[in-house]
């Protein structure tokens, strides 16, 4: 394959900028459509940015979305759509909305793009392992007729084996789960707010998929978030101060299947390898550069995976990396400032990267001083994406 | 009894066909480059490359628990008489890395490296499972 390293990514780098974020709060149960939601999402973000529905002629979204461009645009007052994009692989899609929307915006397709998640997730009936009923075909013949189903065994699956090879423990995913609850104390919309969780708690979680246990596990919920990407060019007139994307990535990794891709090469290493060797040779920033990062926490060890994946230590470090409270505020690399999927919301990632915008701003309630980098990623295992944001 | 939810493999589909019908017989069937000696796991369409190129073969049937997941509630109604269900990744004497479960061992005895050998668990007429049992 060509090295496409990348000439034509600089039409890209820091051309485009997050100008608008909004989002519900956040709840196990939201009590309303999620086409309803998604569309107060993004006339938040739309408000945030101080842009009107008729600014906006692209739209970017999970393809797990329900919901219709159309119906979007014709409940917010969108005139002109032109452009538009669903993206595949649920948590891997977050960032690649950001990728699809640069693409569109600096070929000329689009001016503004929202680009949104809004997902049901509370009710225990809404999970998609539970809703198996039909032959089970493709991909998901490989592994779904034995039982291995439920993402926590997949992933369980890795983290296991990462335990043995490298001596990664317990307590290192620990270590992940209590940062996340620690920074959700100070975010009013966290989940988990009042309810901290010290390392004694941990250990004793339940098991659900030995050695991953409660704790382990990302929430479930209902949620609702959009952000609104223009050119910097417009952006320099909008209210908000502007927040470049300055690397943005998409990747499958080798012999790919959608979750469970055990045969890839090297070896058991996730997607994540791949989107980050892309993502950083399309970076003039490094992972030294990055002042915080939101890194996808579906389940605690893919934080430790996903600290390898993206370079900030060697393969097999990533335990070790977590401890001395590494991954806290006042740590060397704060991780997941708003809580992340354990402990704000799970909706796929995508409030990574609000929370990312955020520490750019300058706004987070867990603000990094002087933030100027961040990295936010999106689910390890499935075909992935990952974004820097940087200060203008 | 299979449960009715039970999730069974499509055992028609094209590229996947000479597995099933493989296990239905009692042999654990991969598929192989005859040009390179290479396996592929997953297989690959028999047209892949101009065609000519890939054979099934009858495995050996035995290999080494790579890694393992102990599944505990809540799980798939289907699963739920063989809780804790044993999860396992099984990387077989010939090279690709199978999912499966375990049969005939608790998780107390689990443990990486350890031998394992297939066992053909009849799902329904037409569905036979690989699954794995100690090697002992």
């Amino acid at each position: 394959m060509a090295d496409v390293g990348d000439d034509l990514f600089r039409r890209i780098q820091d051309r485009v900028a997050i100008v608008g974020i909004g989002h519900l709060p956040f709840a196990k149960d939201i009590g309303r459509p999620i086409a309803d939601t998604a569309v107060e999402a993004i006339q938040l973000a739309l408000d945030d940015a101080g842009l009107e529905a008729e600014d906006v002629d692209g739209m970017s979204m999970f393809e797990m979305e329900s919901t219709h461009e159309v119906s979007i645009a014709r409940r917010l007052g969108v005139e002109g759509l032109r452009w538009w994009d669903k993206i595949s692989y649920g948590g891997g899609a977050s960032c690649a909305t950001l990728m699809h929307a640069a693409a569109a915006i600096t070929s000329g397709l689009a001016t503004t793009v929202v680009c949104h998640r809004a997902r049901n997730r509370g009710a225990k009936t809404s999970r998609p392992w539970a809703q198996e009923r039909e032959l089970v075909r493709d991909d998901k013949a490989l592994h779904v007729p034995w039982g291995l189903v439920r993402p926590v065994d997949v992933i369980g699956m890795w983290a296991h084996r990462h335990m043995h090879e490298y001596g990664t423990r317990r307590e290192h995913f620990g270590n992940v789960a209590i940062a996340a609850r620690k920074h959700a104390q100070r975010n009013p919309y966290a989940m988990m707010r009042d309810r901290p969780l010290d390392m004694e708690t941990y250990l004793a979680g339940r098991p659900i998929g030995w050695p991953l246990t409660f704790y382990d596990c990302c929430l479930e919920t209902d949620g609702a978030l959009a952000c609104v990407v223009t050119s910097v060019e417009r952006a320099r007139d909008l209210r908000q101060r502007p927040v470049l994307l300055h690397a943005v990535a998409q990747a499958s990794g080798s012999n790919p299947v959608h979750l469970a891709n055990y045969n890839n090469t090297p070896a058991m290493e996730t997607t994540s390898v791949f989107c980050a060797k892309l993502l950083w040779q399309r970076s003039a920033l490094q992972p030294r550069d990055m002042d915080c990062a939101q890194i996808y926490d579906a389940f605690t060890p893919l934080v430790i995976t996903g600290l390898e994946d993206y370079g900030f230590c060697r393969r097999g470090e990533g335990g070790p990396f977590t401890e001395g409270g590494r991954l806290e505020l006042d740590g060397a690399l704060p991780v997941l400032t708003s809580g992340g999927g354990l402990a704000e919301a799970y909706v796929h990632g995508f409030n990574l990267i609000l929370e990312g915008v955020r520490q750019i701003r300058g706004t987070s309630v867990n603000q990094v001083p002087d933030c100027k980098a961040t990295l936010v990623t999106g689910a390890s295992g499935v075909a992935t994406s990952a974004a820097v944001l940087r200060v203008a | 009894m299979m449960h009715p939810d039970y999730p069974l493999p499509d055992v028609d589909d094209p590229v996947m066909r000479p597995f099933w019908d493989g296990a239905r017989e009692g042999r654990l069937m991969l598929q192989r480059d005859r040009t390179t000696g290479l396996l592929h796991w997953p297989p690959k369409p028999m047209y892949w490359k101009g065609g000519a190129r890939l054979e099934w073969f009858v495995a050996s049937g035995r290999g080494r628990i790579y890694s393992y997941v102990v599944a505990h509630e809540p799980f798939l109604p289907a699963f739920q008489h063989l809780l804790p269900l044993v999860l396992v990744l099984v990387e077989v004497d010939e090279g690709p890395r199978l999912v499966g479960y375990m049969v005939g061992c608790r998780p107390d005895e689990m443990a990486f490296g350890m031998r394992v050998r297939v066992v053909f668990e009849r799902l329904t007429e037409r569905v036979t499972l690989p699954v794995w049992g100690p090697d002992r």
